[in-house]
């Protein structure tokens, strides 16, 4: 009690000072809290961008070699990967194709007949631009040391042609008049609980997700922001090469990488879809998407190297690499804060706490008769000591509590102000026909994601900014009671007198 | 009892050597009350302060009921002014910030005792010196005299018995060191404590059982017929 009071009665008198010391805290602290909250916001987004490509949990992804119309010249992204051009045998007779009819009208054929596209939709459901290959690699990639989950998907991408009847009917010969075309993603996924995969980084919005029982279901989950734009909520029917899917969930996913709009069953993208190579090839038992977990961070190199042996003409990388790739503002910001930004804040660090030891130790000088009055009367000098830490501590308290204040502020205001940032990333496995036609039917390319800065203040950084203005202070403090120690009663007396 | 033995005490200057004390032989006997006086520079607070353990001698030796100040480390000194040595000093030496309570409070706190038994001990202090009205009153809100009477019941509050007494009249008007002179030499004579009192006053001295004068750094020590002559405290007469 005597304690307290006589500290409380002492900041009092000593008010702009200690207002002083405290301000000085909250700044170096406020400017640390705030770096570190836009350093944590960065690696968030960061973490965003990269788990849209690889989602969450993913160390090690595996694709088919890429498919084109020609294989580039040079390494796409630099690394060489296998190119197989696009052309293929003949496809199937089930399989829709389109012709000119004699007419010069637009048919759609199947099944060796022809109808007048007038009026028609033509659907196609293809890998986009990777080789699939077998699912059974799947299960040998699983086996593997060091590697906890592995998870097949095959990637398939729906363009939909549908004809209006006028202008077909009139057969004016082109092709193209009257169209509406339509893509959208779908990804097949297995059905039971899988901990790695795209559906590893959703969360469900509305409905559920699949179940084990749903493998074999015409059911599928909706990407949210498709399914606004498509006016789908659970329970609507979606078409998918003329079979009609009931969407039981959708589900909302970071906006890394163009994630697919549709999941449906891996079962039923296998028989609806068609091996973009040889157009109605079948891809029964096929994935074009391995996601791999490794046991640990320290493994992935191991792992990587493994599934390259064992699958020698797939592309295997690892989110490291494809981290290392990612350019663009959202880089450059993550450079910024982690190397001037720790620099300012250290700087300012620093210059607070020399100021608080400063005045402190000054402090202690102006009250040598009131601690060699103290000396006099039996305190030892360790007590003292404690009565100076304990004021110090206090100032330390306010510093902390307004340096996180600052730090919230400092916080609001870069995310009030903050230019969106983009980050430039290697495209993932998803694209669409039209995004490889347009590319060349080259590979993998690269696109640009716009990811707002959210900085964000954690539970770490709050406890780091106490433990830093406390730090401070107390330094300061015993600064102060260095000098005490070295008080001698009768000196300081002499000073009164 | 205080035993003086040979005590001398040097102060280094760069290269100069000050001597504040010389060669001093002195013996106070329990309950007795000594005054020295001397001109400003004489010696007298470092006596004091030598007495109080508040500094060591150079040389010689200083005995308190036995014990060599001198040889004892800090803390068990600083524990022994906690208990048995009180101070009342010139300018009174109040912490600003604490009450007329608190401030006499804070010499109890090293003794280790209750919240409680602290409070009755100070609120007996206040009574003894008449301000038992002003025990939340700050230092800034009391006048001099009333300072000093608070400063004297910090002294007394611990039950010492040795109370050292700088200039304790110093800085007050002419009717206030009348009081508190009175007040003190009440005390003295009530509890039987062994008071050296520091003063220019002369006529403060002679109220003492004994006097001594301070010059260079010597002690002379004189009788004095005072009115606490002969009032049944010891009277151990030593000169020099």
């Amino acid at each position: 009690m005597f304690f307290s009071t006589y500290l409380r009665r002492e900041l009092r008198r000593r008010k702009r000072q200690s207002v002083l010391i405290a301000l000085g805290l909250a700044l170096g602290v406020g400017l640390v809290v705030t770096v570190a909250a836009a350093s944590a916001g960065v690696k968030n987004a960061e973490a965003g961008v990269l788990s849209g490509l690889y989602g969450v949990g993913t160390d090690v992804t595996v694709t088919g070699p890429a498919i084109g119309t020609s294989c580039p010249s040079a390494p796409v992204s630099g690394v060489a990967r296998p190119c197989i051009t696009y052309g293929g045998t003949k496809p199937s007779k089930s399989e829709q194709t389109l012709q000119i009819g004699r007419n010069g009208g637009t048919q759609i054929c199947q099944n060796a007949r022809c109808v007048n596209a007038a009026g028609r939709t033509y659907e196609r459901l293809t890998t986009p631009y990777q080789e699939p290959f077998s699912a059974s690699a799947v299960a040998a990639v699983a086996r593997l040391r060091d590697v906890t989950a592995a998870t097949g998907v095959l990637t398939l991408v729906a363009d939909t042609v549908s004809f209006q009847a006028k202008g077909a009917a009139a057969g004016d010969g082109s092709p193209s008049s009257g169209l509406a075309v339509g893509t959208f993603t779908v990804d097949g996924v297995p059905t039971g609980h899988t901990p790695v995969g795209p559906l590893a980084a959703t969360t469900i919005s509305s409905g559920h997700g699949f179940t084990a029982a749903d493998a074999d279901a015409n059911v599928a989950v909706v990407d949210s922001g498709y399914a606004a734009a498509s006016n789908l909520r659970t329970g609507s029917a979606i078409t998918i090469r003329q079979v009609r899917f009931t969407v039981i969930g959708i589900v909302r996913q970071p906006q890394g990488s163009s994630p697919p709009d549709v999941y449906i069953p891996l079962a039923r993208a296998q028989a609806l879809g068609t091996a973009t190579k040889n157009l109605g090839g079948s891809l029964t038992g096929d994935v074009n998407l391995i996601y791999v977990a490794a046991a640990r961070a320290a493994d992935i190199p191991a792992v990587q190297h493994e599934i390259s042996r064992l699958l020698p003409h797939d592309i295997v990388t690892a989110a490291g690499s494809l981290a290392s790739q990612v350019t663009g503002s959202l880089s450059d910001a993550a450079k910024l804060s982690s190397d001037l930004g720790r620099w300012v804040s250290a700087l300012v660090l620093i210059a607070a706490f020399a100021v608080a030891s400063l005045l402190t130790m000054a402090a202690v000088a102006r009250r040598s008769a009131e601690f060699g009055t103290l000396k006099a009367l039996g305190w030892r000098t360790r007590r003292i000591v404690v009565q100076v830490l304990g004021e110090s501590a206090a100032t330390g308290v306010a510093g902390a509590a307004a340096g996180i204040g600052l730090g919230f502020a400092g916080g609001a205001i870069i995310a009030a102000i903050a230019p969106t940032l983009s980050a430039i990333a290697p495209s993932s496995a998803i694209g669409s026909m039209h995004q490889m036609i347009q590319a060349g039917g080259t590979a993998l390319g690269n696109q640009t994601v716009v990811v707002p800065l959210s900085p964000s203040v954690t539970t770490g950084v709050i406890v780091l900014a106490v433990i830093l203005a406390m730090a401070g202070s107390l330094l300061a403090g015993a600064f102060g009671s260095w000098r005490i120690a070295r008080l001698r009663p009768a000196d300081a007396l002499t000073i009164v007198a | 009892m205080y035993k003086l033995t040979g005590v001398t005490k040097l102060y280094h200057k760069g290269r100069r050597t000050i001597p504040a004390v010389t060669g001093l032989d002195l013996v106070i006997g329990d309950g007795e009350w000594l005054a020295v006086q001397g001109r400003t520079g004489s010696g007298k607070t470092t006596l004091l302060n030598l007495l109080g353990g508040l500094d060591r001698p150079t040389h010689g030796a200083i005995e308190l009921d036995g014990t060599e100040l001198a040889a004892l480390p800090e803390p068990r000194l600083t524990a022994l002014r906690a208990r048995a040595i009180g101070f009342i000093f010139q300018t009174f030496n109040l912490i600003p910030t604490l009450t007329a309570a608190e401030n006499i409070e804070a010499a109890l706190v090293p003794l280790g005792i209750s919240p409680a038994r602290r409070r009755d001990r100070v609120t007996a202090a206040l009574d003894a010196v008449g301000l038992a009205d002003r025990a939340t009153h700050l230092p800034a809100e009391l006048s001099g005299g009333q300072q000093q009477r608070v400063a004297i019941a910090r002294a007394l509050v611990k039950d010492p018995t040795v109370v050292l007494a700088d200039e304790p009249t110093g800085n007050l008007d002419e009717d206030t060191r009348d009081d508190i002179i009175a007040l003190l030499e009440h005390l003295w004579r009530d509890r039987g404590l062994t008071l050296v009192l520091i003063t220019h006053d002369t006529s403060l001295a002679r109220r003492a059982q004994r006097t001594g004068v301070m010059n260079n750094g010597h002690l002379t020590i004189q009788p004095s017929s005072s009115p606490a002559h002969g009032a049944g405290q010891p009277n151990p007469v030593r000169h020099l």
